[in-house]
């Protein structure tokens, strides 16, 4: 009974994936397979993604009600354009393939800066007009010619109070010192953050980050290697810590209230030296809606009430200068760019992602497998 | 004209063509892409294949998944040839309760069963707590989140897979020949080693054959169980595709994969037939 | 002999039982099987004689009795240490083994001398005269020829015993009568005691010293083919081996083989009649014409006539006299 209902409800988010254009013909198959249900039995109706809307190519999860509440209902309102989702994730390569193969499906991407800058040379992303979107209202370096940063995200590091109460650590030379502080670590698999974290464990200023030392970083990495797990997903770094495999963490940053809560305050999240990182908007080349409605939509997007919004549903942290005071009391100690963070932290440079992240993320691989 | 095809084509061809045609359409047509992405990205040549002399990671990561596969094949294939044989003793009835059950965990979703693998032999996982509890041990034992996890979570995933294929050949064979060995005074593990074991050769390779081609392209279970340390070709290729956008890589290891496979059925049909192994008749 | 033992290979059977279930499979069997002699156990399919040889082999326990060989019960002895010999139904030859590998497993396992074995698998195949086949995967063979593999593999380690289930049962009619030939030759040459199961009544006549005729797990009748066949005890002994008639008498039921009858033209007869009646139909067989006779009572008997010495020329619907002489009837215990 269970089992036929989960089915039921998997197919109809697949049917109106199809209708939203989110899902390719082949997977939608597949999921009617599953589900033992003929695909003619199902409304496919206008599958395509239309001009008369947006969709947003996203990874899914609260993230479709928050979008939807906090950009979707007030650009409906002015534009009368409804907002969808495709949640199967928005890496570069299903970006280039989309584009590449004629078929763009999808409007915005919530992906990374560097992606702009690694995709847009190619051609493979529309500019953004920035006479609609506005320079000012993103951090000066956060405004690039094919992408823009809406939020921030992060990456810091919770530890274990009970294993490191009385001198808790503080930075990610702390976090780097097994010896000082022994216990199992857990990081970012795919080389983002840890990379800078280490580098900053091994003394380099949270300013000077950049160009990375790869040798550097990853010496210090390799160093720490056998006392290490490497995670590749956010549900995956949380229970690392919650179920105790790790003392010290590093977590997306905006996790880190949910830990403190799921464990009772036993683990603690780190903010200091935490790695910001642009979360962008970016337009597939040729995207179904058109580049006007887009930009609109972006700006929408920069509105502080909407990242403010994004902030308490998804505790991801206003990049809108003119946001940043207006960031509660109880998000304070979690958001990036309050005032108590925001001089503490380290920016990422999207330009050295966008151009290196690739031989970046293989040289990280090579060296922790 | 027309007669003239007639006479060297057989009418069969003509109904299947359309149906080859497809699957040779849909079948060969992305493999062939691959081949040439692989010698044409970023740019022509063969710069893809050279880094297998110059890439020492390539090749570590190679090996690392020649090895796990190769002892997933050798423990699921145990494994499998003792359930099997088991199966195949067991009265009707629970035969079928065997074979059901055996069935049940091919419908459990790999993510599901890695998960469950955490929970069990995690650091704070049942096993562990047990034994801790019992005082066994003082420390919890890293069961998971190495090569051992990925080894477990991959024997399980394949054991029924190697079952199948002993099952069938096992249930064909005459038993009365293995009566005639003890017969002829042969003790049961002479039996065995001479005789049931040579005869159920080709349900062992088959079962191999599907356990190795099926464990290299595994990816969420090395992913989770090897704690990002292990490093296979699958998750690697994926990489490159998604995230690095090293098409051309991506593909040389897929070619590599492909022609490593075929190369390895071509191998092994110098020592048998491999239409046997594949179910078709022994004579 | 090579390999062998020094058992002499007479067999006691001794209020044998086999249960399967509440199933009785072989009820009370007491049997004396003596040494060297070609001891045939007849009967149709369920009758349990097959169920009886698997006992001997040791492939089933018994439920009750005991097995004795030259004495000794063998009950609790495994199928693989009693060092029966056995020529299994379809064979079962080694699919993977040649001709010789097969032949040689019984002293490979028991790790004879690689030159004693060589030796006498060559005295096998002179036997079986299979000597160019040695090489062989046995799917190579014809049935003929699988089956002469079998009886060499199985007599290769000298067994004091040999039991065959239905050897000959795959294979065609003329080809029967031929290796039914070469395997009392082989019998007379090894004089290993043979226990022979089958259904085939002619086969158990031409071949054996002496015949158990089984029905529903229960010996009817144990003696050599002449003594069944002359003196039949009863009426399923009659009937299965052989064709009988049967005659309701007044101290009870008789058999009379259809051979036995003379049949004349009504009247015509040197004797008194012992019978009258009518044709009701000839089968001509060459060698021999079937007539059966429509006698009083409603009943019919069947009368064999050699060809070439019937006398008459006879035709259905015709009406005749039938005699036989005193001896040619046998009375029955159960009738």
């Amino acid at each position: 009974m269970q089992d036929k209902q989960f089915m039921r409800e998997t197919l109809f988010e697949g049917a109106e994936a199809f209708k939203a254009g989110r899902m390719n013909r082949r997977s939608f198959l597949t999921l009617c397979a599953m589900a033992g249900v003929a695909s003619s039995a199902v409304m496919v109706g206008d599958a395509e993604a239309a001009a008369n809307e947006i969709v947003m190519w996203n990874w899914g999860g609260q993230s479709e009600e928050c979008h939807g509440n906090a950009i979707g209902k007030p650009f409906e309102e002015a534009t009368g354009m409804p907002l969808r989702f495709d949640t199967s994730g928005p890496l570069q390569g299903k970006i280039r393939e989309m584009v590449d193969s004629g078929n763009v499906t999808a409007d915005v991407c919530d992906g990374d800066l560097f992606d702009a800058i690694a995709l847009g040379p190619s051609g493979h992303l529309e500019a953004i007009d920035y006479d609609v979107v506005d320079k000012a209202k993103t951090l000066p370096n956060y405004a690039v010619e094919h992408g823009v940063s809406i939020i921030l995200y992060g990456y810091a590091f919770v530890y274990d109070t009970e294993a490191y109460g009385d001198t808790p650590p503080n930075s990610w030379a702390d976090f780097f010192d097994t010896a000082k502080f022994p216990g199992k670590r857990s990081l970012y698999k795919w080389a983002n953050g840890s990379l800078e974290a280490a580098l900053m464990a091994d003394g380099v200023s949270k300013d000077e980050l950049y160009p990375l030392d790869m040798d550097r970083a990853l010496a210090k990495l390799v160093a720490m290697k056998d006392d290490s797990l490497y995670w590749g997903s956010g549900s995956e770094a949380h229970s690392m810590v919650v179920n105790g495999e790790v003392s010290m963490g590093m977590v997306w940053q905006n996790r880190g209230r949910n830990i403190e809560i799921d464990t009772d305050d036993r683990y603690k999240l780190v903010m200091n030296e935490a790695l910001a990182m642009p979360g962008a908007y970016i337009v597939p080349k040729g995207n179904p809606a058109g580049r006007e409605a887009i930009m609109k939509f972006i700006a929408t997007a920069q509105d502080p009430a909407a990242q403010l919004q994004l902030l308490e549903c998804l505790g991801m942290t206003p990049s809108n200068p003119e946001a940043f005071a207006m960031i509660p009391e109880d998000q304070q100690p979690y958001a990036i760019t309050s005032a108590m963070n925001i001089d503490n932290v380290a920016f990422n440079d999207p330009v050295w992602w966008g151009e290196n992240g690739g031989d970046a993320v293989n040289a990280f691989l090579e060296a922790i497998s | 004209m027309i007669d003239s095809l007639r006479k060297h084509v057989s009418p069969g061809w003509v109904l299947v063509a359309p149906f080859l045609m497809l699957v040779v359409v849909l079948y060969l047509g992305p493999i062939l892409n691959i081949l040439w992405l692989s010698l044409t990205d970023p740019e022509p040549g063969l710069q893809n294949y050279q880094k297998l002399y110059t890439n020492d990671t390539l090749l570590r990561i190679i090996w690392t998944t020649f090895r796990i596969c190769l002892i997933t094949t050798i423990i699921s294939v145990a494994f499998g040839y003792s359930i099997a044989y088991a199966m195949v003793h067991a009265h009707k009835k629970r035969q079928k309760l065997m074979l059901t059950l055996l069935l049940v965990s091919f419908w459990i979703s790999i993510l599901v069963r890695t998960f469950s693998w955490l929970m069990l032999l995690g650091h704070n996982g049942l096993l562990n707590n047990a034994l801790e509890t019992l005082n066994i041990i003082s420390e919890p034992v890293a069961f998971v989140r190495n090569e051992l996890g990925v080894l477990i979570g991959m024997v399980h995933y394949m054991v029924p897979y190697a079952v199948l294929p002993l099952l069938v050949n096992m249930q064909t064979l005459d038993t009365r020949v293995m009566s005639a060995s003890r017969n002829l005074g042969a003790t049961g593990s002479q039996t065995f080693f001479r005789i049931y074991l040579p005869l159920t050769k080709p349900g062992i390779v088959a079962a191999c054959l599907l356990v190795f081609i099926l464990s290299l392209g595994f990816y969420v279970t090395p992913a989770i169980l090897g704690g990002g340390k292990v490093l296979m070709v699958a998750e690697y290729i994926s990489v490159q595709l998604l995230v690095t956008l090293k098409w051309g890589t991506a593909a040389m290891l897929a070619a590599l994969m492909l022609f490593g496979v075929l190369a390895l059925l071509y191998i092994m049909s110098k020592f048998m037939k491999l239409s046997t192994v594949f179910g078709g008749s022994t004579s | 002999m090579v390999g062998g033992n020094n058992a002499q290979g007479s067999l006691q059977l001794k209020k044998l039982q086999k249960k399967f279930g509440s199933f009785v499979a072989v009820d009370d069997v007491d049997l004396e099987i003596q040494q060297g002699e070609f001891l045939t156990l007849l009967g149709p399919s369920g009758s349990g004689k097959t169920t009886l040889l698997m006992m001997i082999a040791g492939f089933l326990d018994i439920t009750s009795g005991d097995i004795e060989l030259d004495g000794l019960s063998i009950a609790n002895v495994p199928a693989e240490k009693r060092n029966f010999g056995m020529v299994f139904q379809g064979y079962a030859l080694f699919p993977h083994m040649t001709v010789r590998e097969n032949i040689s497993y019984a002293l490979d396992v028991r790790k004879r001398p690689k030159a004693e074995i060589s030796a006498r698998v060559d005295e096998m195949l002179d036997l079986v005269q299979l000597h160019e086949f040695g090489e062989r995967k046995p799917g190579q063979l014809s049935g003929g020829q699988q089956q002469r593999v079998a009886l060499a593999r199985a007599l290769c380690f000298a067994p004091p015993v040999l039991l065959l289930d239905e050897p000959l049962g795959a294979l065609d009619k003329k080809l029967r009568v031929e290796v039914q030939e070469q395997l009392k030759d082989i019998h007379r040459r090894v004089g290993t005691t043979f226990v022979y199961v089958t259904h085939d009544q002619e086969e158990a006549l031409s071949m054996s010293d002496r015949i158990v005729i089984m029905q529903d797990g229960a010996i009817e009748q144990v003696g050599t083919p002449q003594e069944l066949y002359e003196k039949p005890e009863t009426k399923f002994a009659a009937s299965f081996l052989g064709k009988s008639n049967f005659l309701n008498l007044k101290d009870g039921l008789h058999a009379l083989r259809p051979e036995k009858i003379d049949i004349h033209p009504a009247g015509q007869g040197d004797v008194t009649a012992r019978a009258t009646g009518t044709i009701r139909s000839i089968t001509y067989f060459g060698s021999v014409q079937k007539f059966m006779v429509s006698v009083e009572g409603d009943e019919e008997l069947e009368v064999d006539v050699d060809s070439w010495r019937n006398r008459y020329p006879l035709k259905e619907g015709q009406a005749v006299d039938l005699t036989w002489e005193d001896r040619a009837t046998v009375k029955l215990r159960n009738g």
